[in-house]
């Protein structure tokens, strides 16, 4: 049991370093910064850059890579995340995901993707107390964690600019007001989290022995959701956080196994949320706005789209395309109206709710697997299965997130992150095989096995997926919603009932989305739990933001731009990811509000 | 009139990615269009992780095929004719790889595909490979579903994890070790198909599993899981994984105290380096240090065309055999597609620097009864056990 406790506390270590830095910028910042995962990886790569192809002394190369991480983040503050801001909070958070996606790729192609044996710098094995081993390694990284953490209290107490950060977050407009430099502040802040970004990645490599650039993205995403559980902008709350949540997973691990370690930290996170909505230590916020809230009913327009688009881009997709194209650009285009299926149907939740969901690969996983069991072991042919697969993501996805309508703000959309992991956790530890030849869609007698067919398929179902919407936004119900997202004080008191509307409109998307799943799952033939990843949840959303949040043909426009976009970038497969995350970021610049809104 | 600027800037910038966009999409339509067209040059696809988190093992694989391919064209070709290769990158994500695969059916100047890395994206992939009559080479898909549950399409020289598992269960017996804790990848694609082969085999010869953990490979902190698993206090210790895993794995468990031999890794660069990873034990298909000829020649080749790799391992010979498997069913069945499955179906004892000789079983379709050899690490090198 002291092992399990030691290796906890080993890890929590890790991960409140990096929770210090998240808090820290959303703290001053007001936006989830997903960039920070990027500096683990890059920390741990730099150090081994320094100390082993360098041969500098471990204690030199240390300092070194928190520079060089500071200035990197203070470059990426200045060029992208704080001009962003400006616009809105959601537009920031969007590109520091095409940051990451930037340095990672960055960070490949400098160092390769090849696993690195990181140099023991220290022993790791010469201490122990009773059974229990430990090294000076472990030791030091301790010490040095709180020593760290020790100075970034004094300095948050009684230093100028650390009073100044502090004010920052409290209040930004107030700060500006008593003459704060809020700009200057908020590079500060990034600076600092990027540093400690860098240290947690050396640690990490430290303490694991090997390192690659993308090897940061488990422990980033773990730091993040201590710094959720630990409460948004409390650092204290993060450092917590951190050592909460590396001991109960240690414990959870010795207890359910590897496998479980997204289920134990994911539910400890809903737990939480649901007790304590604000996190262990943040304030509850009673007044909070949903990250996506008003921001584009309020500040954008959409385009006004002639009548003439509608029959022709019927007549153009429907006919054109399946009559002239290749099978390459028919597959292609069958991902594209899958996504835009499932994006289409997320615009109830993101734009009239005003629920940025971020888990939606776990009602896609429903669809997929009920439509793959009843037609390999029911009498059901896939016409069938299609519905009852949307059906089923819808109440298994609304059971399942029923407990967290209640948790507001930014902390809903990880809630909704964690569901989505969990779900997909639930079914690999369930069945972690693949399930293999899924029946191919029929009609009579003929099977519907080319690219045409698949394509005419999706495209059907596209088709219906955006006259429900058209139906829904202009019906009574979508008109409830919208005013929940628009301002749920104002809805609230006018007698709707909020929590139960969010809920529906999750559940109107988690159709959508199982329905999405059950196309893909009938395609590929074959289907595993690691088709479903959080990257697929964040491509759903990054569509739906793309297009405009609210509307329905734009997730079409979005899924066009962001899958077609990574088939064209093929002729440079090695600057592809970072190419798609410069076009990302220049949209997002120049149409914050989405491709087919206009800024007001 | 401040307005109209910001309208006319803000519309100048959607312009310009527009534009951007656009002569990019032209771009890759020139390069596909152009380039050495000429008729008489025979194409592979490759179906690979280029970018994303496999990309080690898409570089490993480009610098096999690119030596086999050299050689290959330096002494004539195919019958005369030149060989290229047509890169894709999947990032062995089945999103992808099935667009690739409609992608390469759909250029008649391919006749065979080589991919992907993981079955998770070959196996998603290979209906479109046997729609489109075109012979999908899996020469890294050790799951023993990617041939048995795919067509006469799917092919592979990749031994199957249930053969090594069950010779790794039967050779750690007869090493005299009565018990041993267990950890594996708890993939659907990979890991538990091989453990549940190894416990198989181990109830069969009665080798006693004290205790086995599923673990991730993105994981990177194991000692929750190795304390338990080490619970019994086994004699050794089986990772049933691939490499970098396993050396953070026995890094981990040399760290919590664990003594016993571990069987398990992988020649791969960060478990070769890893100071805790020297006297484990695996069998090997390819072996660096072999005293037999041809892979003295190959390994002499290789080291030669890239001076900065310090190791050669199995993925840079699997794919090094696959590109002269691949050449040797052309030269005998021809180099359309069809030519090439007939070539499969005929080909025999292709010389291989993986099994000395590659015969295929015509119902498997996989290497027929493949070797395997105990091979211990020992200062960063991997050399043939006779302990």
């Amino acid at each position: 049991m002291v092992d399990t406790l030691i290796a906890g506390l080993l890890r929590g270590n890790v991960y409140a370093l990096g929770a210090v830095g998240i808090s820290l910028v959303f703290g001053v910042m007001n936006v989830v910064n997903f960039a920070q995962f990027s500096f683990f990886g890059l920390g741990a790569m730099l150090a081994w850059f320094f100390v082993a192809e360098v041969g500098l002394s471990f204690w030199i190369a240390l300092p070194l890579v928190l520079v060089i991480c500071a200035g990197l983040g203070l470059l990426i503050n200045i060029t992208v995340v704080r001009p962003l801001t400006k616009f809105l909070p959601l537009a920031a958070m969007l590109s520091t995901y095409a940051v990451s996606q930037i340095l990672d790729n960055a960070s490949q192609i400098a160092f390769t993707a090849q696993f690195r044996v990181f140099p023991k710098v220290l022993p790791t094995s010469n201490l122990h107390l009773g059974n229990m081993r430990f090294g000076t390694s472990d030791l030091v990284m301790m010490g040095v964690t709180a020593v760290v953490m020790g100075v970034m209290a004094i300095f948050l107490k009684y230093g100028k600019i650390g009073q100044a950060i502090r004010a920052t977050a409290q209040d930004q407009d107030a700060a500006l007001q008593m003459g704060i430099p809020v700009g200057r502040i908020q590079h500060v802040a990034f600076v600092i989290a990027s540093a400690l970004g860098g240290l947690a990645g050396v640690f990490i490599a430290l303490y694991v022995g090997v390192a690659n650039p993308t090897s940061g993205l488990n422990v980033g995403m773990t730091a993040f959701v201590a710094a959720t559980l630990g409460g948004l902008g409390s650092l204290g709350g993060a450092v917590v956080g951190g050592f909460v949540l590396g001991i109960l997973e240690a414990f959870g691990i010795h207890f359910f196994g590897d496998t479980a370690r997204e289920i134990i930290i994911f539910f400890v996170l809903i737990v939480v949320l649901i007790v304590r909505p604000g996190g262990l230590m943040g304030k509850v916020p009673l007044l909070s706005t949903e990250p996506l809230t008003g921001t584009f009913l309020g500040k954008g327009r959409p385009l006004r789209i002639p009548r003439w688009v509608w029959p022709a881009a019927f007549v153009v997709g429907g006919i054109v395309i399946p009559l002239v194209a290749n099978n390459y650009v028919l597959t292609t285009g069958t991902q594209v109206l899958i996504y835009a299926i499932i994006a289409a149907g997320f615009t109830v939740t993101a734009g009239q709710a005003g629920v940025l969901a971020l888990g939606q690969a776990g009602p896609i996983a429903i669809g997929a697997y009920t439509s793959a069991l009843m037609t390999l072991y029911l009498p059901l042919s896939f016409w069938e299965a299609l519905p009852i697969a949307g059906l089923s993501a819808a109440i298994v996805a609304s059971i399942l997130a029923s407990p967290i309508w209640g948790v507001k703000g930014h902390y809903i959309s990880i809630a909704t992150l964690g569901i989505g992991t969990v779900i997909v956790a639930i079914i690999r530890l369930v069945e972690p095989q693949g399930i293999y030849g899924i029946p191919m869609p029929k009609w009579g007698d003929t099977l519907l096995s080319t690219p045409v067919a698949y394509y005419l398929i999706d495209f059907g179902v596209l088709v219906i997926t955006l006259l429900v919407m058209w139906r829904i936004r202009h019906s009574h119900l979508g008109k409830v919603i919208a005013s929940v997202g628009s301002d749920e004080v104002a809805a609230l008191a006018s007698g709707v009932r909020v929590r139960d509307y969010k809920a529906l409109a999750f559940a109107i998307s988690a159709f959508f989305s199982g329905v999405g799943g059950s196309l893909l799952a009938h395609q590929y033939t074959y289907i595993d739990p690691t088709i479903f990843t959080m990257l697929m949840s964040l491509l759903v959303v990054t569509i739906v933001i793309m297009g405009g949040v609210s509307l329905p043909y734009g997730a079409v426009v979005g899924s066009i731009i962001l899958i077609g976009a990574m088939e064209l970038l093929r002729f440079t497969p090695e600057l592809r990811i970072i190419v798609y995350g410069l076009v990302l970021i220049l949209v997002v610049r120049f149409r914050p509000g989405g491709i087919l809104v206009r800024n007001s | 009139m401040k307005l109209p600027t910001i309208y006319r800037r803000r519309l100048t910038a959607v312009v310009l990615a527009a534009s951007v966009t656009l002569g990019l999409a032209a771009c890759s339509t020139a390069s596909a269009a152009g380039g050495p067209s000429a008729s008489d040059t025979v194409y592979f696809g490759v179906s690979a992780a280029i970018t994303g988190q496999y990309a080690q093992y898409g570089q490993q694989f480009k610098e096999g095929f690119q030596l086999a391919l050299d050689q290959v064209n330096a002494s004539g070709g195919i019958n005369g004719h030149q060989v290229g290769l047509k890169y894709e990158d999947s990032q062995s994500d089945p999103k992808q790889s099935v667009a690739v695969a409609q992608k390469f059916v759909g250029d008649t100047s391919v006749s065979l595909v080589f991919g992907d890395y993981s079955s998770a994206a070959s196996i998603p992939a290979s209906p479109i490979y046997t729609a489109g009559k075109l012979l999908q080479y899996g020469f890294n898909n050790s799951n023993p579903a990617f041939t048995a549950k795919g067509s006469e399409y799917q092919w592979s020289t990749s031994i199957t994890t249930s053969a090594s598992y069950e010779w790794t269960a039967d050779y750690v017996k007869s090493r005299g070790v009565k018990s041993v804790g267990v950890t594996y990848l708890n993939t659907a694609d990979w890991g538990i198909p091989a453990y549940n082969a190894f416990k198989a085999e181990a109830a069969k010869i009665g080798l006693t599993i004290t205790d086995a953990e599923g673990v991730l490979d993105g994981s990177d902190d194991y000692r929750p899981s190795l304390t338990k698993a080490v619970g019994g206090q086994p004699d050794a210790f089986v990772h049933i994984g691939y490499g970098p895993d396993a050396a953070k794995i026995v890094s981990q468990l040399r760290a919590i105290g664990y003594k016993g031999t571990f069987y398990g890794g992988q020649d791969e660069a960060s478990f070769d380096g890893t100071p805790d990873a020297a006297g484990s034990i695996v069998g090997a298909q390819f072996l660096e240090t072999s005293s037999d000829s041809a892979v003295q020649a190959f390994v002499k080749a290789f080291k030669a065309k890239y001076p900065n790799e310090q190791h050669v391992t199995g993925f840079e010979a699997g794919a090094y055999d696959a590109l002269n498997v691949a050449v040797a069913a052309a030269k005998l069945g021809g180099t359309t597609r069809d030519g090439i499955l007939k070539g499969f179906q005929q080909v025999k004892d292709v010389p291989s620097v993986v099994y000395g000789k590659i015969t295929f079983h015509t119902t498997t379709r996989r290497v027929a009864s493949p070797q395997l050899t105990p091979t211990i690490l020992t200062g960063g090198k991997w050399v043939e056990y006779k302990g």
